[in-house]
């Protein structure tokens, strides 16, 4: 169903996501300065750069968990950003994977995979449950239905909440960071998770620190610097040929680390 | 091996006795097994014990009939304590080291057992001086301030006089206090749920004009309530809603029977009570939302929940969690602050003190009674809500009640 659509995504030409001259500040700050770019139907985008430099800010306007000063974020054909969008339906197909997990605390981890779809009337609660219990087992967790979220492990919890998105069968992930609160030994368990889902047509747009994750899986990377877009294109040609000077900069010690140049 | 005396001193049981108690957990392991202080905690007992022994006896006294076996009694307390010196005469000789637990005759196994069982004889003796003397001295207390024509002079038989005389007003002062101090917390819990819920409303970008007023109202009136009911004392509280609700009635023709009727003070002290604390428990509830991870509702959100179900589902079940504890604090000091509603009138614990102290002009006896009755009710009700704040995943209150 994901490829049918996607399919018709490409045909159709239009990208799945478009951003148009986006900017954010927080105060006096100045995060996003005039931001552009477009996610393909079944395209995974990582979006690179030190800490500070707007990724995270960037992710979270595209559902709106931020809201733009200016810019528009086009997805499915209608602008998020303007203010009569429903944006309540329109997030119910853009998942959500963050840093800290956000499990909700007060429920199992089935009920935090049920609670959206029954609540939005998407399925009812057996056709949920069904669903849950399905990408639970996708994602390893299927022992795990029945306990509560605070008893899971930083790597376990992310990939409920992996799950959690996935069963409101979203057209698009997005994911902030999701290792970052990871001890090291367990970021592969959650990066695998993610694999699987950019190699099952998932259109992923993933801001990451993981630089393997980034060059080896993602269709194109973007790489920030200062609020702005400084340079984005094929992973492979970014990773071993940057054109940017600091694009270099920025990768040099994880070149370096690979001995690649 | 050289340790194994060392160990005899210091360790509380010996082992043929810790095998007979293992599995035994709590009052029945400790009383069960050999102590260490043996002779130290139960001189003290026995000390106490002959303390009340020198007591008069009272009119119903069962020791005062057999007079020759509570001689006995006091003289095993006696020889107990002399026992005592003799062991600590003993310790203090060979005080260097380890000697005494290696060398005493004390602290032979054998000598061990028996001055446990020493030990429960003292503990019964002084068990029966206590309910002798205790026991059956104030329920002769009872019975013979009951039993006056008039007001005692003695402090405690002149309280229970007077209660025991008063005690329909008491008891319905009592019980008036507690449905009060009750209801009045569950109706105030609810109407701060609710109040809470619009003090929490933020604007959205895409509300109408219509929500973004009605969010504004409700925020606005959660606040301005919350300032004026905490900002004014619960007795003027109590008098303007009495006073206010009266007034109104007389102004559409009403009798003062009819009234009492529709509007006894009863009635104005639970309403009081209950939006009272509506203002207190919002700024409780308010706390323990905003202590709930941000991240909570925002997952709720990036799922295309609407403010309104994110706040339901997710962040209001964990915020009413985490305030439970200040939550059940709230009954605790309704049950206190009750008594400022007695210048209403309503029965409760208060006024019918008041009422007591009126009849019989003597008020110490009847307040520190009172006192006591409210202590009692507070205790009761904290380890009431402690036992369900535990069964509902909470961390149980530190017992510390402020007052409004």
């Amino acid at each position: 169903m994901a490829e049918n659509e996607s399919a018709r995504g490409a045909l159709s030409g239009e990208p799945l996501v478009r951003v148009e001259g986006l900017r954010k500040s927080f105060g006096s700050l100045e995060v996003l300065k005039g931001i552009n770019f477009e996610v393909n139907r079944g395209e995974v985008v990582t979006i690179i750069g030190a800490s500070g430099s707007g990724k995270s800010t960037l992710l979270r306007c595209i559902n709106l968990l931020e809201t733009p000063d200016s810019g528009h974020v086009w997805f499915h054909g209608e602008d998020l950003a303007n203010s009569r969008a429903n944006v309540n339906k329109l997030r119910e197909s853009i998942g959500m994977v963050f840093q800290t997990f956000n499990l909700f605390n007060n429920k199992n981890v089935l009920d935090n995979c049920t609670l959206a779809p029954v609540m939005l009337h998407k399925c009812d609660k057996a056709e949920a449950e069904r669903r849950a219990r399905e990408n639970l087992a996708a994602v390893g967790l299927a022992d795990f239905v029945d306990a509560p979220s605070t008893s899971l492990s930083g790597g376990q919890k992310q990939r409920v909440a992996i799950a959690r998105a996935l069963c409101m069968q979203p057209d698009l992930m997005l994911f902030d960071e999701p290792t970052s609160a990871l001890d090291p030994e367990i970021v592969g368990e959650v990066l695998n998770v993610m694999r699987d889902l950019a190699s099952g047509g998932m259109t992923m747009v993933v801001v990451t620190h993981e630089m393997d994750f980034a060059k080896n899986v993602s269709d194109k990377v973007v790489f920030m610097d200062k609020g702005v877009i400084a340079e984005e294109g094929d992973p492979k040609q970014l990773f071993t040929n940057p054109r940017q000077p600091r694009t270099r900069a920025f990768l040099s010690r994880y070149l370096e680390d690979v001995g690649v140049e | 091996m050289s340790t194994e005396p060392e160990m005899e001193g210091a360790r509380p049981k010996d082992p043929p006795s810790s095998s007979e108690t293992k599995g035994r957990g709590g009052l029945v392991g400790f009383v069960a097994s050999d102590h260490r202080y043996v002779f130290l905690g139960t001189s003290a007992l026995a000390l106490v014990g002959l303390a009340l022994a020198n007591q008069p006896h009272s009119a119903s006294s069962f020791l005062a009939r057999s007079y020759a076996v509570e001689v006995v009694l006091y003289y095993v307390l006696v020889a107990w304590i002399v026992v005592s010196l003799v062991a600590l005469v003993n310790k203090l000789a060979k005080w260097r080291g380890d000697e005494y637990a290696k060398t005493s005759p004390f602290k032979r196994p054998q000598a061990v057992r028996a001055e446990r069982i020493c030990s429960y004889v003292v503990w019964a003796i002084v068990a029966a001086f206590v309910v002798d003397r205790v026991v059956v001295g104030a329920a002769d207390l009872v019975s013979s301030s009951i039993a006056q024509s008039k007001n005692p002079t003695d402090f405690f038989s002149s309280a229970v006089y007077m209660i025991y005389s008063m005690r329909d007003e008491f008891a319905t002062g009592i019980v008036n206090t507690v449905i009060l101090a009750v209801v009045g917390t569950v109706i105030a819990f609810f109407l701060a749920i609710l109040l809470v819920f619009l003090r929490l409303q933020t604007i959205e970008r895409t509300d109408d004009d219509f929500v973004r007023f009605l969010k504004t109202v409700g925020s606005g009136f959660a606040r301005v309530y919350s300032a004026v009911v905490r900002g004014t004392p619960m007795m003027v509280q109590g008098l303007i809603i009495y006073y206010g609700g009266t007034s109104l009635l007389t102004a559409r023709g009403m009798s003062a029977t009819q009234i009492l009727g529709v509007w006894p003070p009863f009635t104005a002290a639970m309403v009081t009570i209950a939006l009272n604390s509506t203002a207190y428990m919002m700024e409780v509830l308010r706390s323990g939302i905003g202590a709930v991870d941000p991240g909570q509702a925002e997952a709720a959100r990036s799922l295309g929940l609407s403010q309104w179900q994110a706040m339901r589902s997710v962040v209001f079940p964990q915020g009413i969690l985490n305030a439970v504890p200040a939550l059940s604090n709230e009954l605790v000091i309704n049950i206190k602050d009750s008594s400022v509603l007695m210048v209403i009138g309503v029965v409760e614990l208060m006024f019918a003190s008041r009422t007591i102290t009126g009849v019989y002009y003597k008020q110490l006896p009847v307040y520190v009674v009172t006192a006591v009755c409210y202590l009692v009710l507070t205790m009761l009700a904290t380890k009431l809500l402690n036992v369900l704040a535990v069964r509902l995943g909470a961390k149980p209150s530190d017992g510390v009640t402020s007052s409004n």
